[in-house]
């Protein structure tokens, strides 16, 4: 009896560690064998091109990520289906930042190292690009498109940006709140990271120049929930127009806090340049009513081509709730892939970063949602046509009605 | 503290069969299979030729190791719950991240040694303050205090825009020996595996000295201990002093060779990880952190493209730590290693456990 | 003038939500000695089931409602096939309620698709009252943190379950002799902890985003508070809480906010050095 106990516990200790290296096995041929991975369906001599989306699939971000990643799919879709750039097809892999820097670091690792991709477009908020230029372009040695609106000042080499920079969002809406709108006292209640820090600073130029007053400027911690020492100040200080960076998670309660202490109701205006379409995802749409943004494209603008595009990409995902708009960098990423596709076109398919950056570094595209876009050579980024809207609530959705536009607007950095 | 002996040990007839079993058969597993495992380490990179990607893999599993073993040091070695080593391996991250961003310095002889330094100092500081003191501290109160300090470190760190706030600190400067750079791959590799080979020898020497013997002793009755006279808090705070030390190297090691140190590297999160990974492996052994990492951190590679159990794989992993606590705290080892060799044999034994 | 209490308002506000936590922590940790790492993660289920009832169509006050009798059920499950083994020592018992809670909380992320989710508050906007706005929701969650402390006292001090509870709080062996299942007890008590803590989670749901975190944020705080107030008592924690709660919501408006967050803990933690008994003593811990 005792002996019969000893075997089966030793047998039993032995075959546990057998079975964990087995699944382990089993997993590493899963593993390498599947994978978010989109392969194209015909093959060319010299490979497919392979692209890197590197975005927030889960968490805080996520409604933006998942967008950006939709639109990537349904770019490469319609450039595969034209036959590839010069006859390559391109292979589209996904890694997810989980809006988390510490995560992405590892994970756009296995993009460069394990997937050997030719360019990695992603990255959304401006604490994640920090994260993943280092491991994209030093590192990595690989091109890297950055596709949403951020604060400007990134002029690294091999790193394009194809969002709106600060000249482009605030030298026109500004003067508009002010001027035209005639609400002059302005609150910046701001995330504590980068991008807004950089941002406020340049708005806070253009608010004084055209006659404004910056009442109170503060920074919090992302995931902040209570704003009722914000919303004292903002009723203090009788501010008049708030003009906002938090972003998600502190986002959230800070928007709904602010709606409730009765700001808008008592004519106060909120202005946030990341808002568009995609944000009803993130809390219901009385909440942004009236709101003021300023981006390079909104859903309601009369343009052909930006309506056959959202008609190809509603039959490409019908139903999806992550939409095609620009405050989610999801225009941005088109662009980037256009961009990419116009470079590697005039250099006749060698996918070598440096050959791929001079071509980018002059590449136009004609069209785009929201209009067309030309790289201003050596200075990484591109003009692009903006638009400031107004959020108007339509039976619990929002629609950003277009007060005035401007073409081909110069990014003005670098 | 008899109750936790009690959950610790099997029940007696069962220890004396398995006893007879193992001191008769295998009384000196736990060389071999550091052995195994240290031949393995050392043929890796060769077997793994150019996937750089999985040397990298590798490599983070060595580092991480360093902060499962300083786990180790307090918990299985001498009692002390701790759930903020990660506390003091984010620290010395950033403290040399910094000093290769303001100060332009990343020499392998300058910045290692910093990085021990500043884990020792910092854990010193909170072994004096958590430990010492009048009265002895409850092992709730020790818990609780290394969390706090890791959580609030984290949040402190977030907010504070010198060391990047919630970006964290990028592009940290490459680890340097003169003129040679450490980039991820087989010379990285190398490095790591040189350190984590020292630091476990080590701590497999203070494991078997006369210190070793004091921890021994505190883990299994610490009131017995002290009535011998031993000033048993001050033993806790100097072992507690060099785990820390420990975690420091580890994570300058980290904060090289990713590139990136964030306020996520010294929270909670990474603190109950190492958690994991030394009771997964086997508490009190130092071989079983390593393997615990191991296990864990390759599971998760190459679980994570697994779509069906992506999203799960943290859930099991949970799964996994309560399976390990409610049924064998010993971990992995213990299902092959015994009990004497775990806590250290120390000359004669008078009766037969 | 308005100002001063629109942050009396707030802070109160804030400590309800801390108190109707901490309480059913601190009652578990003073009856069975150990400190429930989950009890964040009971908060999130409360929360989530009242996503899962809105989302589904039904009244989210029905999820209100329902929310602690899940968690109470919950607690019972875990209590007596998990827990129970981990009353002999408490530092199993802390490395065991901390992997339940991974587990929940992991598995609520994949339920949830690491999304956050907003509910919406059923009673929502403001009152107004000499002149300031008062949030409806706020003023409730006092409400009803304020009836669930007088219901709790009462039941402990005029019931003879209550006594019964407070035997064995003060001494667990004779209770046992006396007849007392003291098993029955901490059963119900862990159950009972559970749900105050899913009452919790459903109260705050609508103010802060549903996502898989929302209960780590509290656990440092809630176990400062308990140990800072005292385990062993019902007042004590009570008192802790309202302690950490008032800090952590008066702070800001002094420091920046940056800085106070982390303050409150170092300042907690502090008081816990030299007072480790906490303020309210009686008791086992």
């Amino acid at each position: 009896m005792s002996e019969e106990r000893r075997e089966k516990n030793r047998g039993f200790g032995r075959r546990r560690l057998m079975g964990a290296s087995a699944l382990g096995a089993a997993g590493w041929v899963a593993g390498t064998a599947g994978g978010w991975l989109l392969a194209p369906k015909w093959a060319h001599a010299a490979g497919p091109i392979k692209m890197g989306i590197a975005t927030d699939i889960t968490g805080a971000i996520a409604p933006s990520g998942n967008a950006n990643w939709q639109v990537a799919q349904f770019a490469v879709e319609q450039i595969n289906k034209g036959g590839g750039i010069v006859g390559r097809p391109i292979e589209l892999y996904l890694e997810d930042t989980a809006s988390d820097p510490k995560i992405a670091v590892g994970n756009v690792r296995k993009l460069i190292q394990e997937r050997k991709v030719d360019v990695v477009l992603g990255g959304i908020t401006s604490a994640m690009r920090q994260a993943i230029k280092d491991p994209i372009v030093n590192r990595g040695r690989t091109l890297y498109i950055y596709p949403q609106l951020y604060e400007g000042q990134e002029c690294t080499k091999n790193l394009f940006c194809t969002g709106p920079t600060p000249a482009q969002q605030c030298d026109k809406l500004i003067p508009y709140l002010i001027q035209t709108v005639g609400k002059k006292r302005f609150a910046m209640p701001s995330a504590n990271y980068v991008w807004p820090q950089l941002l406020n600073k340049y708005a806070r130029k253009v608010i004084e120049a055209n006659g404004g007053e910056v009442v109170f400027e503060e920074y919090y911690p992302l995931d902040q929930a209570e704003y009722s020492a914000t919303i004292g100040k903002i009723r203090d200080g009788k501010v008049d127009v708030v003009f906002n960076t938090v972003i998600p998670p502190g986002l959230q309660p800070f928007v709904k806090q602010l709606y409730e202490s009765g700001f808008q109701k008592n004519g106060g205006v909120l202005s946030c340049v990341y808002y568009d379409e995609n944000l009803l995802n993130y809390h219901p749409a009385q909440e942004m009513e009236g709101l003021y943004s300023c981006l390079d494209y909104f859903q309601s603008i009369d343009d052909p081509f930006s309506k056959q595009l959202q008609v190809d990409y509603a039959k490409k995902f019908p139903d999806t709730k992550y939409l095609f708009t620009a405050g989610s960098a999801a225009t941005g990423m088109y662009r980037g892939v256009k961009f990419y596709e116009a470079a590697v076109k005039a250099t006749n398919g060698d996918v070598a970063r440096d050959a791929v950056a001079a071509a980018m570094d002059k590449a136009k595209i004609d069209q785009g949602p929201g209009g067309g876009a030309e790289m201003v050579p050596g200075k990484m980024h591109c003009k692009m046509n903006m638009y400031i809207a107004q959020c108007k609530v339509d039976a619990g959705k929002t629609r950003y009605d277009v007060i005035s536009s401007d073409k081909m607007v110069d990014p003005k950095e670098c | 503290m008899l109750n936790e002996v009690e959950l610790d040990m099997p029940s007696a007839p069962v220890q004396r069969r398995r006893r007879t079993r193992v001191a008769f058969a295998s009384g000196r597993l736990l060389p071999i299979i550091e052995g195994v495992a240290f031949v393995v380490a050392v043929i890796l990179p060769f077997a793994l030729g150019d996937r750089t990607d999985l040397i990298t893999l590798a490599t983070n599993v060595l580092i991480l190791s360093l902060l499962a073993i300083s786990f180790d040091l307090c918990w299985g070695l001498s009692g002390i719950m701790s759930f903020g080593q990660a506390l003091f391996f984010g620290v010395a991250g950033y403290a040399i991240a910094l000093v290769g961003r303001d100060l332009d310095f990343s020499e392998l002889w300058g910045t290692l040694p910093l990085a021990m330094l500043t884990g020792l100092v910092l854990a010193a500081l909170f072994a004096a303050f958590l430990l010492l003191g009048r009265k002895p501290p409850t092992t709730i109160f020790v818990a609780l205090g290394t969390l706090t300090g890791s959580y609030a470190a984290e949040r402190l760190v977030s907010g504070w825009q010198y060391v990047g706030a919630g970006n964290g600190l990028s592009s940290v400067k490459l680890l340097k020996l003169g003129d040679y750079e450490f980039v991820e791959g087989p010379a990285f590799y190398c490095l790591a595996l040189t350190v984590l080979t020292l630091v476990y020898a080590g701590a497999r020497y203070l494991k078997r000295s006369q210190l070793g013997l004091v921890l021994a002793g505190m883990r299994q009755n610490e009131e017995r201990l002290a009535f011998f006279g031993y000033r048993v808090q001050l033993f806790k705070a100097l072992v507690f002093s060099l785990a820390g030390m420990v975690a420091g190297l580890g994570g300058a090691l980290y904060s090289y060779h990713q590139g990136f140190i964030g306020p996520g590297n010294m929270g909670p999160g990474l603190s109950t990880t190492a958690v994991i990974y030394c009771l997964f492996g086997g508490s009190g052994t130092l071989i079983g952190p390593v393997l615990g990492t191991a296990a864990v951190e390759v599971l998760s590679y190459v679980l994570a493209d697994v779509d069906a159990i992506k999203q799960f794989w943290p859930v099991i992993l949970g799964l996994v730590l309560l399976g390990v606590v409610m049924f064998q705290p010993k971990g992995i080892l213990g299902l092959i290693v015994s009990d004497r060799e775990r806590i250290g044999s120390y000359g004669l034994c008078r009766r037969k456990d | 003038m308005a100002i001063g209490i629109k942050l009396a308002f707030d802070i109160l506000a804030f400590t309800s939500v801390m108190v109707l936590i901490v309480l059913g922590l601190g009652v578990i940790a003073s009856m069975m000695g150990i400190f429930n790492f989950a009890h964040g993660e009971f908060v999130l289920l409360g929360a989530y089931t009242v996503y899962l009832f809105e989302s589904s169509g039904l009244s989210a006050w029905a999820g209100i409602v329902a929310a602690p009798i899940v968690l109470a059920l919950v607690g019972l499950v875990l209590e007596r096939f998990i827990i129970r083994r981990f009353y002999a020592a408490p530092i199993i018992a802390m490395l065991g309620t901390y992997a339940i809670g991974l587990v929940i909380r992991e598995t609520v992320r994949g339920l949830l698709g690491g999304h956050y989710k907003s509910v919406n508050e059923p009673l929502p906007g403001a009152f107004t009252l000499l002149g300031i706005d008062f949030s409806i929701w706020r003023a409730l969650i006092i409400v009803v943190t304020l009836l669930v402390i007088a219901g709790t006292w009462l039941f402990l001090a005029r019931t003879s379950a209550g006594l019964q509870i407070r035997g064995s709080l003060e001494n667990p062996m004779l209770a046992r002799a006396s007849g007392i299942s003291t098993t029955r007890l901490y059963a119900l008590t862990f159950a009972f902890g559970s749900a105050l803590a899913g009452l919790a989670g459903a109260l705050i749901v609508p103010l802060y985003q549903l996502s898989a975190d929302i209960g780590t944020r509290f656990l440092v705080q809630a176990f400062l508070s308990v140990m800072l107030g005292g385990v062993g008592t019902f007042e004590g924690p009570v008192l802790g809480a309202a302690l950490v709660g008032t800090t952590a919501a008066g702070l800001p408006w002094f420091v920046i906010p940056v800085l106070a967050d982390p303050l409150v803990f170092v300042l907690a933690l502090l008081i816990v050095k030299f007072r480790p008994q906490g303020f309210i003593t009686q008791g086992r811990l």
